[in-house]
């Protein structure tokens, strides 16, 4: 146990010292693109956002009727407001406050404490579904390629069948008969997303399969094992992550979607929920589905600009 | 775990003995390949890659395999350490005994103990031979640990002391490169090293020297000769240049369409050919000499693979044919001793 340990320090150590100077110049050639490094800047933003934000805020699901719909610093709405002594609606100016910079919803609650949680999951949503399907993929996609055959056939025809079924409505089908909790909902998208990510990883490790180092492996004792998980996946790892960055904004806009249109997990404060609840009062609290919505939209194309970036930095063929 | 494997090791409990080459007795003989037979079974026809090679490979002995390319030199070698790929190739005959084990009836398991462990093979492009992902020292550990109960720490300095002997400078630096930061002769020696990790009986080298320039070539002849003598390994060496086998070789064995045509010490088959493939191959050596306009070379092309001519596969281009190398496979002939060759003309 201790040796093991030991040893994995050693080698983390040496992995550190021999890949320093490869990480550095893909840094470099990602960090030329100027949009991949906005978009990185804003993921490790929302990263610290999702970690520590919901320590500094409010109670996300404190409801306080006294100060609802309250709009964002610096906007003035009139709202009518039922006064129980006289029985009528009166019309008031509300002006945003310091101490709910976003404003707040409909119940009262902070938007801002909202929208931090909100990050929080929609990143948990994000890299665990795309976790999944991303490992799926390669491995399916590995396998299929190393070992070829009826193998590959059985696994790409099953892939193809994947691929046919309408995406969103198998979601659909799956929350609705599963319920909607936010880990049923994970696994549905991770479950299906994975057969993009299985033929080009599949592709790639085709052309890598017949180079001669599988080959030398294999005629020094390595076994399919050691070849698939040492040789083929470390030589498309580059795929895999650009493949990962890409996709990691199509879950979140799936579980927004889903939260849309009134499949979400309830219990969880998500930006598709928040989304969901503020398209009814967009007439009264425009702010509650217009400040979920840009940080999707934000989300999204920060994630399509690294992607992007890395992409090019990782193919040699691109000069930048 | 798999008891077959743990067998008696006759050959190598045996003394070390010091032998000249043509003066072996058959106990040394470490690897004996007798009618081997690897086809290939393709869409447009069976390829008869390797069609009844015969040879035996002594212990510390080197060698060579020679012939041009598309002779199944190469095929020979992965049919010995199992790494046809069937679909589409199968060896159809033949046995290849190793240490009271016939390789063809190995289990993959078996074979795959074997592999890196008793046999190993350096490859012909250091370049593809090496992950380009991993650095070369993380390749040697692992090769290391992948038959030798060692920790990461004791496979390392292993790593370090086998690149050393390679003769690779600044070792603790080289082991943290990645292949593309060597220059191709240093590419070569870490396959070589790697190759050599655990201390295999038998080493194949397929064409080592074809990649790389003459400097290095020699370098690396050196080194091939250097580890056998101090390793007491056997060599097996597939090249299809005579000036190598003269080079290196103990013994010879030419081939042609996949038959083993000839068989001799090294010696003999640079002074005294019997077949007339090796003697065009001889001829062809240029003679830096005497200037010439044109360099020799023997008429007509190789066969097609898919249609082997019938009889000898070489009469087509032989000058000395007769009637009946068209129509019948000429038996193996000794015409001394250690000397076998298959040609009509000495049956």
């Amino acid at each position: 146990m201790i040796k093991g340990l030991e040893d994995t320090i050693i080698k983390l150590r040496h992995f550190w010292h021999s890949n320093m100077r490869l990480v550095s110049y893909y840094w470099e050639r990602t960090h030329r693109n100027r949009l991949a490094t906005c978009g990185l800047a804003f993921i490790v933003f929302l990263v610290l956002l999702a970690l520590i934000g919901p320590f500094l805020t409010l109670d996300p699901t404190e409801v306080n009727f006294e100060e609802k719909n309250l709009p964002p610093v610096g906007f003035t709405v009139e709202q009518s407001v039922y006064n129980i002594e006289t029985g009528e609606f009166i019309t008031k100016k509300v002006a945003g406050t310091w101490k709910h910079p976003l404003g707040t919803d409909s119940k009262g609650r902070d938007m801002l404490a909202m929208i931090v949680s909100g990050a929080r999951v929609s990143l948990f949503v994000g890299l665990i579904a795309t976790g999944i399907a991303i490992i799926l993929g390669t491995i399916i996609g590995v396998l299929s390629a190393y070992f070829g055959g009826w193998v590959d056939n059985v696994m790409m025809r099953f892939t193809d069948i994947m691929m046919t079924f309408p995406f969103f409505l198998l979601l659909v089908l799956i929350v609705f008969i599963f319920g909607p909790s936010l880990i049923f909902i994970i696994l549905a998208i991770g479950l299906t997303g994975w057969t993009g990510t299985a033929r080009m990883v599949r592709s790639e490790s085709l052309s890598l399969r017949t180079r001669e180092f599988v080959l030398a492996a294999r005629a020094l004792g390595a076994s399919d094992n050691r070849v698939v998980f040492r040789h083929l996946i470390p030589n498309v790892i580059s795929l895999i992550i650009v493949i990962a960055t890409l996709s990691i904004p199509g879950v979140i806009l799936a579980e927004a979607a889903l939260s849309f249109i009134g499949l979400g997990d309830p219990t969880v404060p998500s930006w598709g929920i928040i989304l969901e609840a503020g398209q009814h009062s967009l007439d009264t609290a425009w702010w509650v589905a217009v400040e979920p919505g840009i940080m999707l939209f934000l989300t999204v194309l920060a994630f399509n600009f690294l992607g992007d970036g890395l992409r090019d930095a990782f193919d040699p063929k691109s000069q930048i | 775990m798999n008891a077959t494997h743990h067998h008696q090791r006759a050959a190598e409990q045996s003394p070390g003995p010091s032998h000249f080459a043509g003066n072996v007795e058959m106990d040394n003989v470490v690897l004996k390949v007798n009618n081997l037979k690897t086809y290939f079974f393709t869409r447009r026809g069976v390829v008869r890659a390797v069609d009844g090679v015969s040879f035996d490979l002594k212990k510390g002995e080197c060698l060579c395999l020679d012939g041009e390319s598309g002779c199944g030199k190469t095929v020979t070698a992965l049919s010995i350490l199992g790494l046809i790929d069937s679909p589409p190739g199968r060896i159809v005959c033949g046995q290849i005994n190793y240490d009271g084990l016939d390789l063809v009836q190995c289990s993959s398991r078996q074979l795959r103990k074997i592999r890196g462990n008793d046999i190993a093979i350096v490859f012909q492009e250091a370049q593809s031979a090496l992950n380009p992902v991993l650095t070369v020292g993380d390749q040697i550990i692992e090769q290391i640990k992948l038959h030798r109960p060692l920790n990461y720490k004791e496979a390392r300095r292993r790593a370090v002391e086998l690149l050393a002997e390679m003769g690779i400078p600044s070792v603790e630096r080289v082991m943290n490169y990645y292949p593309h930061q060597l220059s191709g002769g240093m590419k070569q020696r870490a396959l070589i090293a790697m190759s050599l990790s655990c201390d295999p009986k038998i080493l194949i080298a397929d064409e080592p020297t074809t990649a790389v320039d003459v400097t290095i070539k020699a370098q690396i002849l050196d080194t091939f000769r250097e580890l056998k003598a101090k390793r007491q390994m056997s060599l097996l060496f597939i090249t299809h240049d005579l000036a190598v086998v003269a080079e290196i070789g103990d013994r010879a064995v030419v081939m042609y369409g996949g038959k083993d045509v000839e068989t001799a010490p090294v010696s003999e088959i640079i002074s005294n050919p019997k077949h007339p493939y090796t003697a065009g191959l001889i001829a062809c050596l240029p003679d830096v000499s005497k200037a010439t306009d044109k360099l020799a070379s023997i008429p007509g092309t190789t066969p097609d693979p898919l249609e082997m001519p019938p009889g000898c596969a070489f009469h087509p281009r032989c000058d000395r044919a007769m009637a009946i190398c068209s129509q019948q496979q000429p038996p193996r002939v000794a015409v001394s001793g250690e000397h076998k060759v298959s040609c009509h003309l000495y049956g």
